[in-house]
């Protein structure tokens, strides 16, 4: 083109104003693909079901229905997934789990009969499998068949495959509650890459979750075949092993990990804690041999601390007093603290029949939690030790008001902006849980079940908490099924956003979030 | 020798001035007037041109050096230059100045091409930690790997009497030790067995670390060991001065004023309290005890500064002061206004550069009152006169032998004591006898 010549720029092309300016058919692109590869996992209850001669159709039609769902929202959505950005991911995360859940819910609805048949109740449960908590409606375990009682087991299961993408690669990045103090931690060679190492990142940590079930599976199931556990076979080693490695609690027996011999309780026990452990850093000692790393990290080393203390008080309660497990106060006291601190939720003892003193220390412990890049729920012990640090300079600071004090993990100085993410994250989760716990005592006083305080408080913080059960009505022995439909919709919400670390949900109601 | 020294600023001329007589000077510096000082006090070259340009250093003749010194201020002119004189001149020895400790550690790791490295910072944060080690020294310097310690000591009232007001032949020293020299208003003996220390006067004393401490306490008793020190300032002196403090596991306090600098102090020294205030607050010394530690340093940038707060300091209880002046004139006033004990950081850089200039057999120079006097650290030659002669029997001018360092263990000789080819040799001398007596050794 000559210098001369002229360019003829084609008019402005200014468009209508966009409010929002979320990519949301991106992210419904993105949702699409992952409920299409989503409905492929059905596979494995039919062939459970298959085994056992039980119908296969359920299964099937809920894959089907899953994947040909996400197909059609592939359709309708034009925008690319590869165009996701940090803004919706908070989205698709949010709206993952609610999707999970419908789709877990439709065997419940096929073949689910009157105690899984409801909507709300299928719903419940499968929200409950698939944030990991363990809550349930289930009250009568015998009239469930092999293939649904394991698929309620195995949504746990793939629950847990979904919380260490969460924790360990999409929260650190969309920078909520503290998380990304966790990126640091990361496995695995720096790739230049930064999807190449997440990926990468996500398939070494799977691999480990899958190594350390399948031992659990193998550890189990040796127990049943020597006999030294008549109750045990692989069918229970397999659907516990998938409950307890994400920290579900979901059991096939109406006693929980009660109905099974001692040894395996202290098995189950031994595996809870592993649960309850950074998986990256478990990956690191593994991986790099090194045992040390782990004790000498700040975080594992409260966490052990607080099992011991939660453990004490419990064997003292049940040593000093009649009360229900009192025969065996070593055992059900290690096993309860383990169990509710890192909300697994498994029981051995009906909890919910202990004085308010015992159980008041269980509701304390339904807000630990486990160390941070576990697959467990609540406030976790990192935010707590970070709390506790941070209320410690503010005492420092109110005597000596020039001291500068910058606040440590594991030696690593933590940045200001992360104290604050973990103090609002701290905030909001109380104040969710008093919300929860106040809806669903209001609720109860007016429609019923008849529940004490202390009820609806645990019911709210084990919901919200993602242990599973409560005291009262929603006992280790008991269900959820008597509370109202709004009682179960409130706690169903409470899963959701416990399960999500409440941040990404909550901006979603913020103005800020969708415009531009 | 030829030296060539690259910067004329402090460090360069207090080089220029230990230098000068024994060897062949060139110094080169971008500004004229700096040059023109120099050259006007002392018979040395003078170029004008620039450290970082190859020709420059050329045309000025460094290829023909056999020690090349780049002491200016900037790390980076030290590094090019320090880098084109190793091209320009392969035989020679390079010196660099550097304020940055990683240079310092990078050479220690043999990943810097130049002999020597020096730094300010770190030189001034050991010199401050050895006078922490013996609180009642003027001034103090280890050899042979920390296993011989010089320490000068005001003698004042109150002093020990098996020390003081006696013949030193009935003294009573502490094991491993030697008096080196009194000196009496600007007077120096080297002592024989009639001579007396007395109140007022100055020792300089040669010992093993532990009989330096020993020396302290008993010239001024009750004095304890150092383990609670605030630090004014967490600049890089400051900082320097804080990592080598807590290596010796004395606590430490820093004062910072600005809120940056403040912060990342505290992220560095984990177990360091850090303020974040000027130090000149009366009602801040007072709520946060600053009088209560057994000593305090000054390391802010500036002297007026650090005297203010140093007397501030003294007013609220800190009984030990030692302050960092920058400017070698403020030495007068700090001495003047009280200051225990006054570090001047070029005046070190260039003792430790001198050290290095001198024969290759002498490892390690100090120097003490200004540069007055000096101790060396020389490695016998097979054919000095004095292999084989005791002690006892060699001559007393001028120079006096503190302490041997044989098969790597440091012995403080007695009349009967021989010396042997190879001993390496502490010896205190004033400095214009220092060629001699590098030669007869």
């Amino acid at each position: 083109m000559s210098p001369t010549s002229e360019v003829v720029l084609p008019p402005p092309q200014i468009g209508p104003r966009r409010l929002i300016a979320v990519d949301i058919a991106a992210s419904v692109n993105l949702l699409g693909t992952l409920s299409k590869y989503l409905g492929l996992v059905a596979l494995f209850p039919a062939l459970v079901a298959l085994w056992y001669h039980e119908p296969v159709w359920p299964f099937l039609a809920a894959g089907a229905i899953t994947s040909g769902f996400g197909l059609a929202l592939e359709r309708i959505s034009p925008g690319s997934a590869s165009s996701v950005g940090a803004r919706e991911g908070f989205l698709v995360v949010s709206l993952t789990w609610l999707l999970a859940a419908g789709f877990g819910s439709l065997p419940y609805l096929f073949v689910g009969g009157e105690q899984l048949g409801r909507p709300l109740d299928a719903y419940f449960e499968a929200m409950s499998g698939f944030t990991t908590t363990g809550a349930t409606v289930v009250t009568d375990f015998d009239a469930l068949s092999h293939s649904l009682a394991m698929w309620r087991q195995f949504t746990q299961w793939l629950g847990g495959l979904g919380i260490i993408v969460l924790a360990l690669a999409v929260l650190p990045r969309l920078r909520v509650g503290g998380r990304q103090l966790l990126e640091s931690e990361l496995p695995g060679p720096e790739v230049d890459q930064l999807g190449e190492r997440i990926r990468q990142t996500v398939r070494r940590l799977w691999v480990l979750y899958v190594s350390l079930t399948a031992l659990e599976v193998a550890i189990l199931a040796l127990i049943g075949w020597t006999g030294l556990d008549d109750r045990m076979n692989l069918f229970e080693a397999v659907a516990h092993a998938f409950t307890t490695m994400p920290t579900g609690g979901f059991s096939t027996q109406a006693g929980s990990i009660g109905a099974f011999a001692a040894v395996t309780q202290w098995v189950v026990v031994g595996f809870m804690v592993i649960a309850g452990l950074n998986y990256a850093l478990l990956f690191r000692s593994f991986a790099r041999r090194r045992p040390g790393l782990a004790f000498r990290d700040e975080e594992s080393r409260l966490y052990a601390i607080l099992l011991v203390a939660a453990s004490a008080v419990l064997i003292t309660e049940l040593a000093t007093k009649a009360i229900e497990g009192s025969e065996a106060p070593l055992r059900n006291g290690v096993f309860q603290a383990v169990a509710i601190m890192t909300g697994t939720g498994y029981a051995t003892v009906d909890f919910a029949a202990w004085p308010t003193l015992a159980l008041m220390t269980l509701v304390l412990l339904m807000f630990v939690g486990g160390a941070a890049g576990s697959t467990t729920g609540s406030v976790k012990v990192m935010r707590h030790l970070l709390v506790g640090r941070m209320l410690r300079r503010e005492l420092t600071q109110t005597l000596r008001p020039e001291v500068v004090m910058p606040i440590r993990l594991s030696g690593i100085v933590v940045d200001e902006r992360t104290l604050r993410a973990i103090v609002s994250f701290v905030l909001l989760y109380v104040g969710l849980f008093v919300v929860g716990a106040g809806v669903i005592a209001v609720d109860a006083a007016v429609q019923g079940p008849d529940v004490l305080p202390i009820d609806a408080i645990s019911a709210a913080a084990a919901t919200l908490g993602n242990v599973g059960p409560a005291a009262g009505p929603a006992g280790p022995l008991d269900s959820y099924a008597p509370f109202s439909d709004v009682s179960s919709a409130t706690m169903i919400a409470l899963m959701w956003l416990g399960r999500l670390e409440v941040l990404p949900i909550i901006v979603l109601l913020t103005r800020s979030y969708w415009r531009a | 020798m030829k030296v060539f020294i690259i910067g004329a600023g402090q460090v360069g001329s207090t080089v220029v001035d230990a230098l000068h007589g024994e060897h062949e000077l060139t110094v080169l510096d971008t500004e004229l007037s700096r040059l023109s000082a120099i050259a006007y006090r002392y018979d040395v070259a003078t170029f004008e041109g620039d450290g970082t340009s190859r020709r420059d250093l050329a045309q000025a003749g460094v290829g023909t050096a056999d020690l090349v010194i780049a002491c200016t201020s900037r790390n980076e002119v030290n590094l090019v230059a320090g880098m084109f004189a190793r091209r320009e001149a392969p035989k020679a020895k390079t010196i660099i100045r550097t304020s940055e400790i990683e240079y310092v550690d990078l050479w220690r790791e043999g990943q810097l091409d130049v002999d020597f490295v020096v730094c300010p910072e770190l030189e001034t944060a050991h010199a401050i930690s050895r006078i922490i080690g013996v609180p009642a020294a003027r001034q103090t310097d280890v050899f042979a790997e920390g296993q011989v310690q010089i320490v000068e000591f005001d003698v004042e009232e109150g002093a020990s009497a098996e020390l003081a007001g006696v013949p030193l032949r009935h003294a009573q020293f502490p094991r491993d030790s030697k008096v080196m020299a009194i000196i009496r208003k600007n007077e120096m003996t080297l002592p024989g067995g009639d001579d007396v220390i007395e109140p007022g006067s100055r020792v300089v004393v040669i010992g093993s670390p532990r009989a330096a401490k020993e020396w302290s306490a008993l010239l001024v008793p009750g004095d304890a060991a150092v383990q609670d020190v605030v630090i004014f300032g967490a600049g890089r002196v400051g900082s320097a001065i804080a990592r080598v403090l807590l290596d010796q596991r004395i606590g430490v306090r820093m004062i910072e004023a600005s809120r940056e600098r403040a912060l990342a102090a505290a992220e560095t020294f984990s177990k360091v309290r850090v303020y974040n205030a000027t130090g000149l607050e009366a009602d801040f010394l007072e709520r946060e005890r600053i009088g209560l530690a057994q000593a305090a340093i000054f390391a802010m940038r500036d002297d007026a500064r650090n005297l203010y707060a140093a007397s501030l300091a003294r007013v609220h209880g800190v009984p030990f002061t030692i302050a960092v002046a920058h400017d070698a004139v403020s030495l007068a006033a700090f001495d003047q206004a009280g200051i225990d004990v006054a570090v001047n950081p070029r005046a070190v850089t260039a003792e430790e550069i001198v050290r290095f200039a001198h024969d290759p057999r002498t490892q390690q120079v100090a120097m003490l009152e200004g540069n007055r006097y000096e101790v060396l650290d020389v490695t016998t030659r097979d054919s000095s006169r004095y292999i084989g002669a005791k002690f006892r029997d060699m001559p007393v001018h001028g120079a006096m032998i503190g302490a041997i360092v044989r098969n790597g263990s440091a012995i403080f000789p007695h009349g009967d004591d021989v010396l042997e080819i190879g001993d390496r040799v502490i010896v205190f001398t004033e400095a214009s006898n220092a060629p001699w007596v590098i030669e007869a050794l």
